[in-house]
């Protein structure tokens, strides 16, 4: 009897399953979400200005003049994963999903996507275990100090109740960190400033995931951050079509969010080349050598913090 | 730990083909790895042998893959291939039974090698139930060459799935037990292997001497 009804369990579970690979009809909300959370990676279906020199394309596949190949595999695994509406609604009525973007933060269907995402929630778990380690062990010397020296601690003593534990967001976060990891400017900028040279201020670094921020000042870190990480795009040659062609793509809310984004500024030094020079440097022509925008960086943001 | 090509068994392909395989494991950034994971993957359903350890040589590329670029190419193809393959498994089944034991003995045994910070990777640990669950209903454990594959696959993975699940080992050993007690017309060789099972997952996936003795003492001799 109980074969029967394992049967009959066993089917449910499976059908549950398949039942997995198409989204729900609630899933609309969740589209609508994801583009209002991640504006500036939903709305531009092209490849970004971020994009012409990543690595890997999303796939995972390192991008040797693979680019058509790669965006056209992308959608045909994005109608393959039959984003189908199980009612009866008019396609009108229903986004068009399969032309737009894939969702990144939403849970993906294919067993490569899902073991990747099970390895990136495992590691901000050892990560964050490593970090509460040593913000552990840093307040306990503190604590030493304070009671032999009497000084006054700094308020870095009261980290460990300022840390962001919620799983999804430090998800979203390392997410968001290693799509600005996954460049050829990061490479070579890890290459070319080891750690120990490193100023604060003067090169990028990158957010603390583990800190309390809002979603808004958190956005606005790791946007500033890779701002400062295209300084290191490399000077390419082969990439100049590539380069034009991403003028073509640079849509004005491109270049409107950088202006945006200035007057929140507060230290000068953090500045990057302010937009006009961004701009200048992208139309010139790409193969320029990022070295030269760097200075450009420096040169107009010297003056303004003597 | 220096692997000799010979412990991939990877003799049974052509000879292009083993270069290619030898190139993966030492270059793997030299070779097309989406062609390599299919190579592989269509091998294994066709080689009951080579299903059995093929997992090994996945392991060992998708380490180098690591090493070498920090990527993952590989084994997103691979399992992404292995999908496919799962989703098509009763027609497998319809088709050839040969190949259906080769697809489950190949899944687990990548979810054997294959391991995501040292955890079995929860993307597979369902599906591999669902291919035990399949071996474990009446009509499979009529052919003795599944339920031979089913004992061999818990023999090897059956601590670790009831470790990261124990229900559903609970709902497959109902399976197995019901087979064991209640099918008519079972062979006394998987009735054999049943009992095995059983006393082999209640003696917490040990067999006791005793028992060891009564089963495997004819094959010793």
């Amino acid at each position: 009897m109980s074969a029967w009804t394992g049967g009959r369990r066993r089917d449910a579970q499976s059908s549950q399953q398949d039942d997995s690979v198409s989204p729900a009809p609630g899933n609309q909300l969740g589209y609508w979400l994801v583009r209002l959370a991640c504006p500036s990676q939903l709305l531009s279906t092209g490849p970004s200005r971020w994009s012409h020199c990543r690595k890997r394309g999303i796939d995972g596949n390192l991008r040797t003049n693979r680019e058509a190949e790669g965006s056209d595999r992308e959608n045909s695994r994005h109608t393959e994963s039959s984003y189908r509406h199980s009612d009866n609604r008019h396609a009108s009525f229903t986004t068009p999903e399969s032309a737009g973007p894939v969702p990144r933060c939403g849970r993906r269907a294919d067993w490569g996507s899902q073991v990747e995402d099970d390895e990136m929630r495992r590691d901000v778990q050892r990560d964050m275990q490593r970090y509460r380690r040593r913000i552990l062990g840093a307040e306990v010397t503190q604590r030493e100090r304070k009671t032999s020296s009497g000084s006054s601690g700094s308020c870095d003593s009261r980290e460990g109740e300022n840390m962001e534990t919620d799983d999804a967001v430090l998800l979203r976060r390392q997410k968001q960190i290693n799509y600005g990891k996954n460049t050829l400017a990061y490479d070579r900028y890890i290459k070319e400033i080891p750690k120990h040279v490193r100023q604060p201020g003067v090169h990028p670094k990158t957010p603390n995931k583990f800190r309390k921020y809002s979603r808004r000042s958190w956005d606005q870190q790791i946007k500033l951050w890779k701002v400062k990480l295209h300084a290191w795009d490399p000077p390419k040659l082969d990439c100049q079509d590539k380069v034009l062609n991403n003028i073509e793509e640079l849509g004005l809310d491109d270049v409107m969010d950088i202006e945006l984004d200035f007057p929140t500024l507060t230290d000068p030094q953090d500045a990057p080349a302010p937009p006009t020079t961004l701009c200048l440097s992208l139309e010139g022509d790409g193969c320029l050598g990022t070295p030269i925008k760097m200075q450009k960086t420096e040169t107009t943001a010297e003056p303004d913090a003597v | 730990m220096e692997n000799s090509t010979e412990d991939y068994r990877i003799q049974s392909f052509d000879l292009d083909t083993q270069v290619l395989l030898k190139t993966a494991l030492k270059d793997p950034s030299a070779v097309n790895l989406e062609k390599v994971s299919s190579i592989i993957v269509d091998h294994s359903l066709k080689d009951q042998v080579f299903s059995k350890e093929a997992g090994r040589i996945c392991y060992t590329i998708v380490q180098a893959e690591v090493k070498q670029s920090n990527g993952n190419v590989f084994r997103r193809s691979l399992l992404n291939r292995l999908q496919q393959e799962f989703k098509g498994r009763e027609e497998t089944r319809g088709r050839s039974l040969q190949e259906w034991v080769c697809l489950v003995t190949f899944i687990c045994n990548i979810f054997d090698y294959l391991k995501v910070n040292n955890m079995p990777m929860a993307a597979l640990v369902h599906p591999v139930y669902d291919c035990l669950m399949r071996l474990a209903q009446p009509d499979a454990l009529m052919n003795e060459e599944e339920v031979d594959c089913l004992v061999l696959q818990l023999h090897r993975i059956g601590e670790q799935l009831e470790k990261v699940n124990g229900q559903r080992m609970d709902e497959l050993f109902f399976l197995v037990r019901d087979g064991f007690l209640l099918q008519e017309g079972l062979t006394s060789m998987a009735r054999l292997l049943l009992l095995e099972m059983l006393e082999f997952r209640a003696g917490g996936w040990l067999l006791s001497k005793t028992a060891h003795t009564y089963y495997y003492s004819e094959i010793a001799d």
